[in-house]
């Protein structure tokens, strides 16, 4: 599993993660509210374009995000075209793309460890609270890292069942694999948990 | 938890079944209701959020490879965490009491994995989009029989489990009536 992270060191790479989010988040919010200002628009794209030129990643990364995203404009231009006024649909699909290119822009540029640690260093002030809950930040940061290492796990798991079912001819029906998945995911699961009960982890 | 929340990301990556209508839908929102069926409405909520973490943070573990915090961004941004109160919601009516029901099940997975659901992405997408809400519910129409599938395959599945491998159902089996 390839984190979507593009490694850099410009400005944006270096910005820290707090402030680069709260400026995102403020952009769209922006976007969203005067949603009908050209000149909001206009400010938003510049903006996002400034920042793919900036971060290095440049017009080609830009045009292959927009290509990831081309189901999207689909989605949102056909039903908008039926309901709507072209004029009004440009602006409505413009500006989504514009939020959603800007919100590319931080997962490009930030560490998926660093966004993380922020977000661990994030909880700690509300520990006392976590922990009134039955949990904390250790073992909220520790459920992360497990899920990150299971993905692969249930992948293999996964390519396992597909080889039994071939093996007899079996068609892939939904439940045919997704039960074994299920049963073989939860077992893994609890072995895991007997074994960080096992080395004094509850 | 953490299992279950790679579980619901892997099943985003699977194949796609192409729907009659040329449609395709992936198997990530059965993984959504499995999660409320299977760990109950605390620890299946749980699962999502930890999903949606590693989501924001950057791994590419929605359907079909997105993620990063574009996913919270789009028109679809209110489906996504509409998982969280929707997982919730089918773990709380769906493990009420064990042995499980299957009526209960059904209304469970109905009332969270797809009304709750609808509830918290319609409105999103409308504001997004510019749209009114029956325009929004209109286009949304196309994927209803999926879920509906999805629903039934989750019922099913679920009830397999309790029967084969009733360990993980510990919400349910608490409050054995």
């Amino acid at each position: 599993m390839i984190p979507l992270y593009q490694p850099g060191t410009s400005y944006l790479h270096r910005l820290p993660v707090g402030a680069k989010f709260l400026g995102i988040f403020l952009a769209a919010l922006i976007a969203s509210i005067f949603r009908e200002n050209l000149a909001v628009l206009l400010g938003i794209w510049a903006l996002t374009l400034t920042g793919f030129l900036l971060s290095g990643i440049g017009l080609r990364g830009l045009l292959a995000q927009l290509w990831r995203l081309k189901w999207l404009a689909l989605v949102l231009t056909i039903p908008q075209l039926i309901f709507l006024t072209p004029a009004e649909t440009g602006f409505n699909v413009a500006r989504v793309l514009a939020v959603v290119l800007m919100a590319a822009l931080f997962t490009l540029t930030t560490a998926t460890s660093d966004i993380l640690s922020s977000f661990e260093r994030l909880l700690r002030p509300v520990d006392p609270l976590l922990l009134r809950l039955g949990l904390s930040a250790e073992r909220i940061s520790l459920a992360l890292s497990l899920t990150i290492r299971s993905v692969p796990l249930i992948l293999s798991f996964y390519a396992d069942i597909r080889e039994a079912q071939r093996a007899r001819g079996m068609r892939p029906t939904p439940r045919a694999t997704v039960l074994p998945l299920l049963v073989m995911s939860l077992r893994h699961a609890e072995e895991t948990a007997e074994a960080l009960a096992a080395r004094g982890v509850r | 938890m953490a299992m279950f929340a790679a579980l619901v990301a892997v099943l985003g990556q699977l194949p796609a079944i192409p729907l009659a209508g040329g449609v395709p839908i992936t198997l990530q929102t059965l993984g959504v209701m499995l999660a409320g069926a299977v760990l109950g409405p605390w620890r299946g909520a749980g699962a999502i959020v930890l999903l949606h973490v590693l989501v924001a943070a950057g791994l590419p573990l929605l359907a079909h490879g997105s993620g990063g915090l574009g996913a919270f961004a789009g028109p679809s941004a209110g489906f996504a965490l509409g998982w969280i109160p929707g997982a919730f919601l089918v773990g709380l009516i769906t493990q009420a009491s064990w042995p499980l029901r299957v009526w209960r099940t059904i209304l469970g997975t109905v009332l969270g994995g797809i009304v709750v659901v609808y509830a918290c992405g319609l409105p999103v997408m409308a504001f997004q989009m510019g749209l009114s809400l029956e325009q929004a519910a209109l286009i949304n129409l196309a994927f209803l029989p999926g879920d509906a599938i999805k629903a039934a395959i989750a019922v099913t599945l679920t009830h397999s489990l309790a029967r084969a491998y009733p360990a993980p159902f510990t919400h349910a089996r608490r409050r054995r009536r």
